[in-house]
């Protein structure tokens, strides 16, 4: 698997250095053909550039469904409403719009081929130019296994609240709100939950500093 | 009708906790209520937030193990496994058959430990002690037993990312096996004892019911899904380690009650002495420690991946970026989950009842507030 993602992130520079490699093996046919005989010479160096691996057939049947999972989402929501579709590992990826947020998780718990009705893992990251949300779908009575995500710009950082659809994302979007910044608009009840009313600054922000800011003023 | 045109009483605001004995840990609960009904209650958690995830991001993967042990530490192996499980997807790494069976063995005997605190607590709550001292005979035979094999009673620190630490010692599968019959006799004596009694029927019995429905919208997992009759649990419908090897049950309720609640934890116990069993009798000899290199890069990546751990779905989150930490790490915690359900069961609900169905969600507050 380790090879497949390898792959996955590099698959051109793979193929490429291995015609490098397959080019310059004919071009130096004059020669004795040292680097085959010797496969154990080579080995060190020729390591880093392994032979492309096979791709992994689970990750391009995850690629598979995130494409039909395209067409279903903006048949109904528009061309637009779904901006990048892959795979997270093995697991089927859209990333929707922002705007669409709500209306996507809703389509896809209401739609009779997907039935996307139990929330199991949300979360966000901060990133340098954005903030990812990241929801994990289960279909019980289907076995689909999803991964949905939209993008936030740093700040304001704002996105639809999912409660209205999953009463489960309250907390876990409370959570979010609390250690990451993203208010989560038509949310019931936006407050923090880990850390208490008055923190300042959200602590999983890669810019968060521990001593700038309020932690360590309670030591003072 | 209205309680309120019988005897005149005010609405109170009423702090259960932070410390309280029956909230298992440091829990706060503010209860409004009118007379004797619960008319909204708050839970108030955080109290013991120690900020693991942030923390996770500064470390290297194997040194986030034991950090895993302190999340729900009534269940530390599966903590151990889970993080474990979800690096190995991501590497693809191999896991030695040996280590395989005995990660099975511990997490099994694990689960049956926290349940049987679970079931000890609970009784507890509800006002009888006798089986909380039954409770942890049992389960101290267990700690025994991971103290031998790991060195820790509680927080073992066990598992690695492609196998596990140690090898069992000598005679200590044999132990295991010992274990098993005594444990069987013991859960029938719970069951006669607890199950047959009619004062912890009737507190229990259609209190706090809710259906499969609102459990799935609430996103609850484990026994506080499987109780309202549905069948979802992840060594099923989505195998993970050896458990395709196994045959055991997977218990379900019928009313999603407390009672339902209580008495899956009982036998769900009975299924993994079965696993136990059979894992014992399969277990090979070699090697415990998989080829991993010393310094472990995740691909660049996201990869989520949950188990069936004691008290619902515990699952790790892992975006790296090819470097030997994670750049974010998230830790899907099934108490935390569960817990959201609860101000919904408790509206109108007698205060006698609060503990029942407090008790029943089965909430660690380790793993709660992270």
């Amino acid at each position: 698997m380790a090879d497949d993602s390898q792959q996955k992130d590099h698959p051109q520079q793979e193929s490429e250095t291995r015609a490098e490699r397959s080019a310059s093996s004919e071009a130096s046919a004059p020669r004795p053909a040292r680097p085959t005989a010797t496969p154990q010479a080579q080995a060190p160096a020729a390591r880093p550039k392994r032979p492309a691996p096979p791709p992994d057939p689970r990750v391009e049947r995850a690629k598979e469904i995130a494409e039909k999972l395209r067409g279903v989402i903006s048949s109904v929501l528009g061309d637009d409403a779904v901006e990048e579709t892959g795979a997270a590992h093995i697991v089927p990826m859209v990333r929707v719009r922002r705007e669409k947020w709500r209306e996507a998780v809703q389509l896809l718990r209401d739609h009779p081929d997907w039935r996307m009705n139990y929330l199991e893992c949300m979360a966000g990251t901060d990133y340098p130019e954005h903030i990812e949300i990241v929801i994990y779908l289960q279909s019980t009575s289907l076995g689909h296994f999803l991964c949905l995500k939209t993008r936030t710009p740093r700040d304001p950082a704002e996105v639809p609240s999912l409660v209205p659809v999953h009463p489960g994302a309250n907390w876990e979007e409370r959570e979010i709100y609390d250690l990451l910044g993203v208010k989560f608009s038509g949310h019931p009840d936006l407050r923090r939950i880990m850390l208490w009313e008055g923190f300042e600054g959200h602590p999983l922000r890669k810019d968060y500093d521990a001593w700038a800011s309020g932690v360590n003023r309670i030591w003072r | 009708m209205d309680e309120r045109d019988v005897v005149r009483t005010e609405e109170m605001l009423l702090n259960v906790g932070p410390q309280h004995p029956s909230t298992h840990g440091v829990f706060r609960l503010i209860v409004k209520i009118s007379g004797e009904t619960i008319l909204d209650a708050e839970p108030v958690i955080g109290y013991l937030h120690r900020g693991t995830e942030k923390l996770a991001e500064n470390l290297q993967y194997t040194q986030i193990i034991p950090y895993t042990d302190r999340l729900d530490y009534l269940a530390a192996m599966l903590n151990n496994y889970a993080l474990c499980h979800t690096v190995e997807q991501a590497l693809g790494v191999e896991i030695p058959e040996r280590a395989e069976y005995l990660r099975v063995i511990v997490m099994e005997l694990q689960r049956i430990a926290s349940h049987l605190l679970f079931i000890g607590a609970y009784l507890m709550d509800l006002g009888a002690m006798g089986p909380f001292l039954y409770a942890f005979q049992e389960r101290e035979r267990i700690v025994q037993m991971f103290n031998e094999i790991c060195g820790a009673r509680l927080t073992y620190n066990y598992m690695r990312i492609g196998g596990v630490r140690w090898d069992a010692p000598p005679g200590w599968l044999d132990q295991v096996r010992e274990f098993i019959p005594y444990m069987r006799e013991r859960l029938k004596m719970y069951d006669d004892l607890i199950t047959g009694n009619e004062i912890f029927l009737n507190r229990v019995r259609g209190v706090g019911k809710y259906d499969t429905e609102t459990a799935l919208a609430y996103g609850l997992s484990g026994i506080n899904l499987r109780c309202t009759g549905l069948e979802w649990d992840l060594r099923r419908k989505k195998p993970y380690s050896i458990y395709d090897r196994f045959d055991f049950e997977i218990p379900v309720g019928k009313n999603g009650d407390c009672f339902d609640r209580y008495y899956l934890h009982l036998l769900e116990m009975r299924e993994s002495l079965k696993i136990v069993e059979q894992a014992i009798e399969q277990i090979p000899s070699g090697p415990v420690l998989g080829k991993v290199p010393k310094l472990i890069r995740v691909p660049a990546g996201e990869y989520y991946s949950g188990i069936e751990g004691a008290r619902g779905e515990i699952g790790f989150y892992i975006v790296s970026d090819g470097k030997d930490k994670p750049y974010r790490l998230k830790i899907r915690k099934p108490s935390f989950v569960n817990l959201q359900l609860l101000p919904e069961l408790l509206r109108g609900e007698s205060m006698s009842n609060l503990l029942a169905i407090l008790g029943a969600v089965d909430i660690v507050l380790g793993e709660v507030d992270a």
